[in-house]
């Protein structure tokens, strides 16, 4: 890039220094007006009447409602700043553990809070008799870690079975099924009737159901329906990942897929956003799901209203489920202890409006009995027989639980969704990674 | 020659060195503060064991040195990060020494469709992980429906991209590949432009065709372009951490877990800065040595020489 | 000319038919992002899938724009960029400049130092710079996230300028300085003008550098500073996936950029060229 200059006058350059100056000096102000960030509310800082509070979707859903109330009856200002479920936790997480905290409530998944446990604020003082009584006693514990609740459910959650109206009230699918396999054609309520409706209705297109290769509640469930007396862990903390329950379990589970065909490919990385879409789609004549699905259906989709929802279903101990709640806590280093109290004391209140939202789900069983029964809600009476069946049980209360399920529960899962696998063998190789957590 | 008396008075004149220094002082000082010190604290962290929930920080030794090194978890994700550089830099060369012959063979008429070539280096790896997850997953992806559309697989359910743990490590490649064949097709074209006409005809006049001439002459004479464009790409394909969070987040069964994110998530999701620190400061080392044996052995002979 | 280029024939038109077809194939899944972003919400995840769009809708743009966050995050990006690109060629320039006029040892250590920050993956600095962030209260701040996105741009901004300085004969600064000129005015009223494209493609890859960026973001920011590649990666919600606004939000956010390139792909071209070639 050879440069010839005729004369000997230096080229003036585009920009004076003034004119540079003056521009470096509109972009500083500029920079420093704006360094901080667009987004968000103000910092809240102590005394102030504004709370932060960090939720995923489903508690942005949930919580709206509830803020904008407290909002007209105290004028606090509520910040609801929405986070991805994995976002979430690692927010969570780190600013917990580094002390610099850019919330003051927090919405978070039961699993979560053993291992945040040591830095949460305790919320004994919220949980009068009156409280505990209107909670369902295994999302009330899994609350309490060392001796004190440091979660209020803010709402919870388990699954249920769903299920295709139109094709199961159908007189000629309802002859069919008769004729194959002997008995009346219902919403399967045990593991052989859910194998049989799965294997019958997997034709011309569509799948009977979905196996769900990328997700380990739904496995744990029909752990519990199997009939052990814990998942992973029992109530001492002894490793019982790979007992004949859990074993019976997992070959249900995979076999639907391995052996029986009744799902579409792609198993392994099949996880709730799928299993949505492919029962939105038509794709799935029954899909085990939780409970909100119900009344998210968009009118859009070709499956609306003709889904019909039933309890989870049962295998040798009867109906079991995972409830999966999600609870408000508030961390112990927080400036605004006060007000994220009051305010939990609010939404507690006024737990019903939640069952308003997209989400629809609620905490106290008070607010679920309100609305069971009622045209649209028709999924309350399933939740509410799934939550409280005997065999129902909450995950154990761990540390390590969330490295369990990333490292030995999804993996394993996942390898026996191939053909040939070795169940029991996978779970004795399961065994000795858990315990190298625990 | 004008003089440079009266312009104005005489400027105390410090020396060049002195010069040369000062102009490369602010940006030493922001790497020193930016970079240096978070790697010595990683340095630091790497000896403890630390458990910021808890609260608790306890010096270990070497204790997480031997628990990465002990654990399978961590070499096979050494052995994975390595097939992905492998992978992605040997897809990158072939696909743009092609495509970069192909502008060539065409000449300047070409240069337009070039341009349009660049556009992938615009988008954001997210954005590019996210797009081909988008692409090739099971029951949605269109690529597996229009290849059975026209015959390639028998079935949309044939090739589970994303899900197949044999092929998972590759499929999350391709956005990498995708995103950065232009920059080497690029490359390669201007070192292309570069070979001496007489060469290639001298070659010509010997009755050398295609296939003689683009392993005895052109690859040779690219070698200190293929060189530069192989290191810089293969430092960013082992840093590969976006695209690949993105789309599989190391599964199937860890088979796309490469190093990158085996560290992060045992920072943030398993709670263990003292181990991941470790993971990172053996990374480092590594990276260090490989890339300066390549500077040594490939560049700076190339600069040398000129 | 081009010593290896084809003359006019059947071989000629054949490799056009190449390139065409090549063309295609990589201009497919961009094509695809962006006609998906104006189907209806549904459509977008339908099985089978379809190419074309069924019917045209800006539904998808309507709601990714509403979503919370996702103004702010688009504000955000730019704002962060800008700091970014600007800090890191106020910083790579003169730095460059002296390292390529004055071939010291200490530049010499510098460019070394500068190549060795690069070969960093940003993981394995994330968690330490957080802390660090901290003590300087700027988390959650598009300051101190653009100072923590100067640690991948700087050292790639001083390399691009080294290349075009390089360029530049130092016969031209000898020529400013009799004249008259201080050195410092000798690199801002001459060697500057004349590298003036080189610091465009120096500031579009810092910004690019910046805009793209996701993994500090991810960390160093919580409410007020998140960036739009965290935004595009949140519509991968627990329970859905919102194909339709994620590709929406993504097609708004490359689409500038593409643009910017094209308005400048001289000088990318170029500038890219001659780091390499001159190895």
């Amino acid at each position: 890039m050879k440069i010839i200059r005729t004369s000997e006058e230096p080229p003036r350059p585009a920009l004076s220094r003034r004119g540079f100056l003056q521009a470096a000096g509109v972009a500083g102000v500029a920079a420093a007006a704006t360094a901080c960030g667009a987004g968000g509310g103000s910092s809240g800082s102590a005394g102030s009447s504004s709370l932060r509070v960090v939720c995923e979707s489903g508690g942005f859903a949930e919580l709206t409602p509830v803020a904008a109330l407290f909002k007209k009856q105290t004028g606090t200002t509520v910040t609801l700043t929405q986070l991805p479920y994995d976002g979430l936790f690692s927010r969570v997480s780190s600013e917990l553990g580094s002390g610099a905290l850019s919330f003051d409530v927090a919405a978070i998944d039961a699993i979560w809070l053993p291992q945040f446990a040591p830095k949460l604020a305790a919320l004994d003082e919220l949980f009068t008799p009156a409280v505990k009584a209107d909670l369902f006693p295994a999302t009330l514990d899994e609350g309490q870690i060392g001796g004190r609740y440091v979660g209020m459910p803010g709402w919870t959650n388990v699954e249920v079975l769903f299920y295709r109206r139109d094709l199961f009230e159908s007189p000629a699918e309802q002859k069919a099924f008769k004729a194959r396999y002997g008995y009346d054609l219902a919403p399967p309520a045990t593991w052989q009737q859910f194998t049989d409706a799965a294997r019958f209705f997997t034709k011309g297109g569509m799948y009977g159901t979905d196996v769900k290769g990328d997700v380990e509640t739904e496995f744990l469930a029909h752990v519990l329906q199997a009939g052990s007396p814990g998942v992973v862990l029992d109530s001492t903390g002894a490793v019982i990942i790979d007992n004949a329950q859990h074993v019976k379990a997992l070959e249900f589970y995979s076999s639907l897929s391995n052996q029986y065909k009744v799902a579409p490919s792609g198993a392994a990385q099949v996880g709730w956003p799928e299993a949505q879409n492919l029962f939105y789609q038509g794709k799935t004549a029954m899909t085990r799901f939780w409970a909100h699905l119900y009344r998210q259906i968009p009118s859009t989709a070709s499956v609306y209203g003709k889904v019909g929802v039933a309890p989870m279903i049962g295998g040798s101990a009867g109906i079991a489920g995972i409830p999966g709640p999600f609870y408000l806590s508030v961390p112990a280093k927080g400036a605004n202890t006060d007000l994220a109290l009051k305010f939990i004391q609010f939404a507690y209140d006024h737990n019903a409006l939640g069952i308003g939202t997209s989400l629809g789900l609620a905490a106290r069983k008070s607010a679920f009995a309100q609305y069971a029964g009622k045209p649209g809600y028709e999924s309350f009476t399933p939740l509410l027989t799934t939550l409280s069946a005997p065999a129902t049980r909450s995950r154990p209360k761990t540390a390590g639980w969330q490295q369990i399920v990333d490292t030995v529960l999804v993996p394993t899962i996942q390898k026996s969704l191939t053909p040939n696998a070795d169940f029991a063998g996978l779970l004795s190789a399961a065994r000795g990674s858990v315990q190298s957590i625990v | 020659m004008r003089h440079a008396l009266g312009r104005r008075p005489a400027r105390l004149k410090i020396s060049d060195r002195r010069f040369a220094f000062l102009l490369m002082l602010p940006a030493c000082l922001f790497l020193a503060a930016f970079v240096l010190w978070p790697l010595l604290r990683l340095v630091i962290d790497s000896f403890f064991q630390i458990s910021p929930l808890a609260g608790t920080r306890s010096f270990t030794g070497l204790g997480n040195y031997r628990t990465a090194l002990e654990s399978a978890r961590f070499r096979n994700a050494a052995l994975r990060t390595l097939e992905y550089t492998a992978i992605v830099v040997t897809m990158e060369f072939v696909l743009g020494l092609g495509a970069a012959l192909l502008f060539t063979a065409l000449g300047e008429r070409s240069r337009l469709l070039r341009t349009a070539f660049l556009y992938p280096l615009m988008i954001a790896p997210v954005v590019a992980g996210l797009l081909w997850r988008y692409l090739l997953i099971d029951n949605f992806g269109i690529v597996n429906s229009l290849l059975a559309r026209i015959g390639v697989l028998s079935s949309p359910g044939q090739i589970s991209w994303l899900s197949d743990p044999h092929i998972a490590l590759f499929s999350v490649a391709l956005p990498d590949i995708w995103l950065t064949t232009s920059f080497m097709s690029l490359v390669l074209y201007a070192g292309l432009q570069n070979i001496p006409p007489d060469v290639v005809e001298a070659a010509r006049i010997d009755g050398a065709g295609p296939v003689r001439m683009l392993t005895g002459i052109i690859v040779p004479l690219l070698r200190p372009v293929i060189a530069v464009a192989l290191i810089v790409r293969g430092i960013d394909a082992v840093k590969a951490f976006d695209v690949i969070l993105i789309q599989t987040n190391g599964g199937p069964q860890d088979a796309t877990n490469t190093l990158s994110l085996l560290i992060y998530n045992t920072m943030t999701s398993y709670s263990q800065p003292g181990l991941a620190s470790a993971m990172s400061v053996m990374y480092l080392i590594v990276m260090l040595a490989v890339a300066v044996v390549a500077v040594r052995m490939i560049w700076l002979p190339g600069r040398r020489a000129r | 000319m081009n010593a290896l280029q084809l003359r006019p024939g059947i071989a000629r038109v054949l490799l056009w038919g190449l390139l065409a077809v090549v063309l295609l194939l990589y201009g497919f899944p961009f094509v695809y992002l962006i006609l998906t972003s104006f189907k209806p919400p549904l459509d977008a995840i339908s099985v089978p899938p379809v190419f074309w769009p069924r019917a045209w809708s800006l539904v998808n743009y309507r709601s990714a724009l509403a979503a919370p966050g996702v103004a702010a995050a688009l504000i955000n990006s730019l704002v962060t960029a800008v700091i970014s690109s600007a800090l890191a060629l106020v910083l790579a320039v003169p730095a460059a400049y002296g390292v390529t006029r004055y071939g010291t040892g200490a530049g010499r250590v510098f460019l070394l130092v500068a190549l060795v920050t690069r070969m960093m993956p940003p993981v394995a600095i994330g968690v330490p710079l957080i802390s660090f962030m901290q003590a300087l209260h700027l988390t959650d701040t598009s300051f101190g996230l653009a100072l923590a996105q100067m640690t991948i741009s700087l050292p790639l901004a001083v390399w691009l300028m080294a290349g075009f300085f390089e360029a530049v004969p130092a016969e031209l600064d000898e020529a400013a300085q009799v004249d008259g000129c201080s050195r410092l005015e000798a690199l801002r009223r001459v060697v500057l003008p004349v590298t003036a494209g080189g610091i465009a493609v120096t500031a579009l890859f810092a910004f690019l550098a910046s805009w793209n960026e996701f993994l500090f973001a991810l960390l160093l920011t919580a409410i007020r500073a998140g960036t739009t590649p965290i935004a595009i990666a949140n519509f991968q919600t627990q329970f859905g996936l919102q194909w339709g606004s994620m590709t929406a939000l993504a097609t708004l956010y490359s689409v500038p950029v593409i643009l910017l390139a094209i308005v400048l792909q001289r000088h990318i071209v170029s500038g890219l060229t001659l780091g390499s070639v001159k190895g």
